[in-house]
């Protein structure tokens, strides 16, 4: 009798403590590296622009919250606040490009107005441009 | 109907042929809620506003989604619980510059300015006041404010097992480098 209350005791400690655990580790989870994840859609600047452009509401449905790859000739380089850096890649509407920030600052030197590059991150929508977030550099003049 | 306001605002000022504009699409702006429990940021670096300084009209207009934070799991909770951003993707500020004769764009310099104007967040509009710097650059203008809201005013519901975590009130700051259009 005393043996089973014991296992019990045992089994709720360790029950409680994996749940711990495992909710101290959800909590701090980082974003991902999207330089290893495969991504949902792959495509150009002018084709991810111009589907805003043209249905925004369906657009959002397709690309919001998922990652995209979009290739493209980059408009401007800008440095953020926090070390994050803003790439803007040039579409068909002169208006209008696809930005995209990357966190942090390891932006290859390479990487200029005029360079053709590809860029996965995540999508948020649409405000005058097409907005990209939590960027990696996937192609471009150092990975051909 | 109110998106197609604001766009049509911002197409104005950025269209019409009188004054002087200035535009970014990569302004920054961040909140900071601060308790003894948790200290939550949230950065975005993907603010687009325009601002006419012959008249003193700003206009700022961000994704919810663009705003970034440290733990994956605030973000989402941010997203879904609080500021439900599929229902209401995007804020907005539109205001006025009230003092706007202090400036003087032939001088490099900061100013003092004051903002006044109506801040929408979820689709609640409300008026707000604001302090701010704004300063006269070789070629262009750069503008910085922090400004203290509070989620309540914005019908944000926050539940009573967090509530130790997230501040009354939330300090935001403001930093736009703008350059002509």
């Amino acid at each position: 009798m005393k043996k089973n209350l014991k296992i019990a005791l045992i089994t709720i400690a360790l029950i409680v403590l994996a749940g711990a655990a495992a909710g101290f580790y959800m909590y701090n989870l980082k974003p991902k590296d999207l330089g290893k994840v495969k991504p949902d859609f792959v495509v150009t600047a002018s084709e991810l622009q111009s589907s805003f452009e043209e249905n925004e509401t369906a657009a959002a449905v397709k690309y919001v919250n998922k990652i995209v790859e979009v290739s493209g000739e980059v408009g401007s380089v800008q440095p953020g606040e926090n070390n994050s850096v803003n790439i803007s890649l040039k579409t068909n509407s002169s208006f209008s490009s696809v930005i995209c920030t990357l966190p942090s600052g390891a932006v290859s030197g390479n990487i200029k107005e005029g360079s053709q590059i590809s860029i996965r991150g995540e999508c948020s929508g649409y405000l005058m441009d097409v907005l990209l977030n939590n960027c990696v550099v996937a192609g471009g003049p150092d990975k051909p | 109907m109110k998106r197609l306001i604001i766009l049509s605002l911002l197409t104005m000022l950025v269209l019409s042929a009188s004054g002087q504009k200035y535009m970014t699409k990569t302004g920054f702006i961040s909140f900071f809620s601060h308790t003894p429990m948790e200290d939550i940021k949230g950065d975005n670096n993907q603010v687009a506003s325009v601002i006419d300084i012959s008249t003193g009209e700003m206009v700022f207009q961000v994704l919810i989604k663009s705003f970034h934070f440290e733990k994956t799991l605030l973000e989402e909770h941010f997203n879904e619980n609080y500021m439900e951003s599929d229902k209401f993707p995007k804020a907005s500020f539109k205001g006025k510059i009230t003092n706007l004769s202090v400036i003087d764009l032939k001088k490099n310099g900061s100013y003092e300015v004051q903002v006044e104007g109506d801040l929408t967040i979820r689709d609640v509009v409300k008026k707000i006041s604001v302090k701010g710097i704004l300063e006269v650059v070789t070629g262009g203008i750069n503008a910085n404010a922090k400004f203290v809201i509070a989620p309540e005013d914005f019908n944000i519901e926050i539940p009573s097992v967090v509530r130790e975590n997230i501040a009354k009130t939330v300090e935001v700051t403001v930093a736009m480098k703008y350059s002509p259009v």
